[in-house]
């Protein structure tokens, strides 16, 4: 008596149930390769604009820019001093970063000394989603300066201080010449791998 | 794996359950290697099970104890969470032919006592407070004297010729990194070798100190106004330091560079492991852009970096199982970084003290401004294993200071002012 019910309701479910394990053996196939596809190429641009911000921002400022901070050494202490900028709000990070690094290497407004080479230029910029940026610049970062720890110091983490203060998503920074990971800049500071900002470097 | 997708729909679900059981069964079959942390009362004892048998070898430093084992196998390790009094933390490394195992301990000095069930393997290592009872140290360790318990250890390590320390050097990257490992001369030595700044007797033991004069040949360092060039700066006061700490520390000194040469980086680090040596000082002037700095600092490597080695050693483990053995260069690369920095960081608060020392004996005699001890990441200190610091002894860049730094009398108040401050840390240590 038990097992007619049983039956009945087992029977027309195999099909089910074998549909069920299909789909969902179909999704983890579509997960694996998603994953293995996302590992391979882990770098990437996130283009697409942030999307609720956008909007909040541009009605306070018209003109499409936002308000971001650059660290410059000041000629009193070594210490890393900001300056607010305002930059083209593009939405897309890279970019963004990009202008923010284009204006950090033109040097202060004030009288703050530029940490960077006037002649350099910013190459690339990219931002992994675990939130490490690249940012490539070209040789003059290293050719242009006689680097001293204080300088070179002083280079790497305004430029590392900078873009950790403006953009959460970036947790740390590696930096790239000529799109090529160098050992340091000057025989100091070690550049192999990312580094994440050092607020003792910043004026309190 | 995209075939799989275009088969006919009722191959898929077969084809896609031999594929997960493939899967699943190839990381079964990798041979396991189980590793276990038990804190007793007066020690900690590391439990080494293997489904294989294996050989391996010792290194010993303060407070970093390195086992390599000589293995192509590509293993899974299964490492229970612990929490341990005498170990601090594990580090695993592989490379194509050996798999290192980091035992940071808690405790400085420490010894060890090793003993070894060859069938199935199963190596325990006890590690517990203790000063390893070396003698005349490091230079060459010998299997009778160096050996607390030689008994134990040499009679335990080789029990079959299945298992049995490998002698001749390997050439893996990770076990010539680790701290300068070499491998034992006598099968199953378990070899404490440089405990060099703990052992009792200090002063007595000829210290090795490693002075590496900043920058050199084409990478000429800072540039003062008058042409002053940072690497001839650093090169003539550690000369002088290297006389000064022959003739007063009877210490044996080497120089990363004798004269004008380009000296990797790395490779000055690889000085100071080569030898064992028991301190390292780099010397440099400083640049910046404000004419105005001036002064003197001491720099030891900051702590930041080795967060990001923990994750990489995370990330390895899960990834070894794919790797299977055939390591690429570069992460060979990685691998070696991160021993070199666990060693580093197995000193860093040794590291910390001696900058602080220092300082104080440049303030004392220089009369710069004091800019005080600090860390940052210089490339030159990763990668030592021992205490190492970075001294910036003034501003090229500021006229002022150039022309001091040029100044003989200058450069030996510099000399003695460094010397002092060796001469209280080595007290303080010894």
């Amino acid at each position: 008596m038990s097992s007619r019910p049983a039956n009945r309701s087992r029977r027309p479910l195999r099909p089910r149930v074998l549909a069920l394990g299909l789909l969902s053996v179909a999704l983890l196939v579509w997960v694996v390769l998603f994953y293995r596809g996302g590992g391979g190429e882990k770098i990437r641009h996130p283009e697409e604009p942030a999307p609720a911000a956008k909007p909040s921002s541009a009605v306070r400022t018209p003109a499409q820019t936002r308000t971001v901070t650059l660290y410059f050494v000041s000629e009193t202490d070594s210490l890393l001093h900001p300056e607010g900028r305002d930059i083209p709000a593009s939405g897309a990070l890279s970019e963004e970063v990009s202008s923010v690094l284009a204006e950090l290497v033109k040097g202060s407004r004030q009288d703050l000394v530029a940490p960077l080479p006037p002649e350099t230029k910013v190459r690339q910029v990219f931002v992994t989603a675990d939130g490490v940026a690249y940012v490539d610049f070209s040789r003059e970062i290293m050719e242009a300066f006689a680097y001293g720890s204080s300088s070179e110091l002083a280079a790497v983490y305004a430029v590392v201080d900078t873009l950790t203060a403006n953009f959460p998503p970036i947790k740390k920074v590696a930096i790239l010449i000529e799109g090529l990971e160098k050992e340091t800049l000057g025989g100091h500071v070690d550049l192999s791998r990312p580094l994440p900002p050092d607020a003792s470097l910043i004026a309190k | 794996m995209l075939s799989r997708q275009s088969r006919p729909y009722r191959l898929l679900l077969p084809a896609a359950l031999l594929f997960a059981a493939s899967v699943l069964s190839a990381r079964a079959a990798a041979p396991v290697l189980r590793i276990q942390v038990r804190d007793g009362a007066d020690g900690a004892r590391l439990t080494i099970a293997s489904t294989v048998p294996l050989s391996f070898s010792y290194d010993a430093q303060p407070s970093l104890l390195t086992v390599t084992f000589q293995t192509r196998t590509s293993f899974r390790i299964l490492r229970e969470p612990f929490q341990s009094r005498f170990i601090r933390s594990l580090g695993w490394s592989r490379g194509s032919e050996s798999l290192t195992m980091a035992v940071s301990t808690a405790i400085e000095p420490y010894i060890y006592v090793d003993n070894l069930k060859p069938d199935p393997f199963e190596l325990t290592i006890d590690i517990r407070p203790g000063r390893p009872g070396t003698p005349s140290g490091a230079a060459a360790p010998s299997a009778a004297s160096v050996t607390p318990a030689a008994g134990a250890s040499g009679a335990g390590a080789v029990p079959s010729p299945a298992v049995g320390t490998v002698t001749a050097p390997v050439s893996t990257a990770p076990a010539a990194a680790g701290a300068g490992s070499i491998a034992p001369t006598a099968p199953g030595t378990a070899a404490p070798a440089a405990a060099p700044l703990s052992e009792g007797g200090a002063g007595r033991r000829t210290r090795k100190i490693v002075l590496d004069p900043g920058h050199g040949g084409l990478e000429v360092g800072a540039k003062g106004s008058f042409g002053t060039m940072e690497k001839d700066v650093t090169l003539a006061i550690c000369r002088k330091l290297k006389t000064a700490l022959e003739k007063g520390l009877s210490s044996q000194v080497s120089l990363t560079r004798e004269g004008d040469e380009d000296v990797p980086l790395d490779k000055r680090a690889a000085v100071a492991n080569n030898i064992k040596a028991d301190l390292f000082i780099s010397v440099h002037t400083n640049g910046s852009r404000r004419k105005l700095a001036q002064g003197s600092e001491t720099f030891f490597m900051s702590l930041t970096a080795t967060d990001e080695e923990t994750r990489k050693l995370a990330y390895l483990e899960n990834e070894a199982s794919r790797l299977k053995g055939t390591i690429a260069d570069e992460s060979r690369d990685d691998i070696q970084l991160i021993l070199w920095d666990m060693a580093q960081t197995a000193f860093i608060k040794q590291s910390g003290g001696l900058a602080e020392i220092i300082q104080a004996e440049l303030n004392d005699l220089l009369g710069t401004k004091d800019r005080g001890v600090k860390q940052a990441p210089f490339k030159v200190l990763t990668g030592v294993a021992c205490p190492a610091v970075l001294v910036e002894v003034a501003f090229i860049s500021n006229p002022d200071e150039e022309k001091r730094l040029t100044d003989e009398k200058f450069q030996d108040t510099v000399v003695a002012a460094v010397y002092r401050g060796l001469v209280k840390f080595l007290k303080v240590q010894g």
